[in-house]
């Protein structure tokens, strides 16, 4: 019986661990597999003659539909990381400099008078979803999607809830809004720290995502780790989540809560909002479930790393834009 | 494709995003450049400055007179974007604007060299008033 130590890339889970060691132990000429995440490291011993290079080899076919690979040499791995940072970095870029040529180019500036009706809201959603409101909500949706589809695969139902959440709280609170009418105003400033907020967690999982954080072996703060950690495993917070993006900073969400304000009433309110969150919905679905689509194929690693590079971008505007409506900074750019 | 065509794209893309966000938007540099001062008057003694919210704020850097009252008059035309949710922060004025109409705003009496800044809710939209 001989032992033998492999590099192994892909590991971005602690649940990584468990399938890699499942799949390993699996395999008749294996006695034992231990796979130790932190070093990035796969022991096992095998009574199979192979050399080390046909090992990983034949090891690696078994996990690289999972996204994982066994090499003997460290530097491999490094490679293969460069490239796909590589081909990320300009894909990302390019989408980047496509949405923002789109707001630049005021398509997206179309009048729409007269009184909010329901109808006028759900084409002012469908209008928000891929404004600048895009780089705060779309851009935490892509992030947390992307994130979750990374570590779990049953990420369907996690998506379904957020996305319910959100519709449903919209038009609760379109309800109330309409309800209560101008008693409660929504504080610029509350929402704008939940909008900085929001962008600091759109540029950790970003860097995440391209692998920035892992390769410094910079960790997460372990609170922000178990609030995703039970972001997917728990019914309940992709629904407050959904709930909470009520308040994000977005134009277009705020001046459709003033429209249900004096809509004066509930049911009123509830139908601004709802059609609102509806005429959104298409964008975002697509964004979620676009990211899981992706990160379950071919191009997995390719699509966490555009996804990274995206975000950081929408979140690097959103924390600056952000920090200027706080009047911490002074406006940088005007778009 | 090889790993030097690739960075050469990078670079160029980084090149670009840094053109979109530091050229000015294209319809409020020819309001500044073709009518300067053509949004401020004086009337009553009162100096209204107008400015429309509209997709930003046009136009986006204004030049008016020191030592009188000022008031802002911000004009909106089926604004639902993020123009329409207005912070003044020095004078302490936050207050989403109807979708069409004016809303005047008193921002008081300025000194010479000092400046009235408004962004909207996000950041991404801003003006300024200089006093000279």
């Amino acid at each position: 019986m001989k032992t033998f130590t492999f590099h192994v890339s892909g590991t971005h889970c602690a649940s990584c661990k468990i399938l890699i060691e499942d799949v390993l132990n699996e395999q008749d000429f294996i006695q034992n597999a231990r796979v130790d995440l932190k070093k990035e490291i796969v022991e096992i011993e095998t009574i199979s003659d192979l050399s080390s290079e046909k090992l990983a080899d034949v090891l690696t076919d078994k996990i690289k539909s999972n996204g994982y690979i066994l090499s003997v040499e460290k530097t491999v791995k490094e490679k293969q990381r460069d490239d796909v940072i590589w081909k990320a970095l300009p894909i990302g870029l390019g989408l980047l400099v496509l949405f923002f040529l789109l707001q630049k180019s005021g398509i997206l500036n179309i009048g729409i008078g007269g009184q909010t009706t329901p109808i006028t809201s759900f084409v002012i959603g469908l209008i928000a979803s891929v404004s600048s409101c895009l780089a705060i909500v779309g851009g935490l949706v892509l992030s947390l999607s992307a994130k979750i589809s990374q570590d779990n695969v049953s990420d369907t139902k996690t998506f379904t809830l957020f996305h319910t959440g959100r519709v449903v709280s919209f038009a609760v609170l379109g309800g109330v809004l309409g309800a209560v009418g101008g008693a409660i105003g929504i504080n610029f400033t509350l929402t704008a720290i939940l909008g900085i907020l929001a962008s600091v967690v759109m540029l950790l999982l970003g860097l995440n995502l391209v692998g920035v954080l892992k390769k410094n072996k910079i960790a997460l703060p372990s609170g922000i780790f178990n609030f995703f950690r039970s972001v997917e495993h728990k019914t309940f917070t992709p629904l407050i989540l959904g709930f909470a993006t009520f308040f994000l900073p977005c134009g277009f969400t705020q001046s459709m809560q003033v429209s249900a304000l004096s809509s004066g009433s509930f049911i009123s309110g509830s139908l601004i909002m709802f059609a609102f969150a509806l005429g959104t919905l298409p964008m975002l679905l697509l964004l979620s479930f676009g990211s899981a689509s992706f990160a379950h194929g071919k191009h997995a690693p390719l699509f966490f790393k555009t996804a990274g590079v995206v975000v950081i971008g929408l979140g690097l505007f959103a924390l600056l834009a952000g920090l200027a409506g706080l009047g911490i900074i002074n406006p940088l750019f005007n778009i | 494709m090889n790993k030097t065509a690739l960075s050469i794209i990078t670079l160029g893309l980084i090149i670009g995003i840094g053109i979109i966000f530091l050229s000015g938007s294209k319809s409020s540099s020819e309001t500044a450049l073709t009518q300067p001062g053509q949004n401020v008057e004086i009337r009553d003694g009162v100096q209204y400055i107008t400015i429309d919210a509209k997709g930003g704020y046009f136009p986006r850097v204004s030049s008016a007179q020191a030592d009188i009252p000022t008031k802002l008059i911000v004009k909106t035309n089926g604004t639902y974007d993020c123009s329409s949710a207005l912070v003044i922060r020095s004078i302490g004025y936050q207050k989403v604007l109807s979708q069409t109409g004016e809303e005047i705003i008193d921002i008081g009496t300025s000194q010479t060299g000092s400046s009235v800044q408004g962004t909207c809710s996000m950041g991404m939209y801003n003006f300024v008033v200089n006093f000279i």
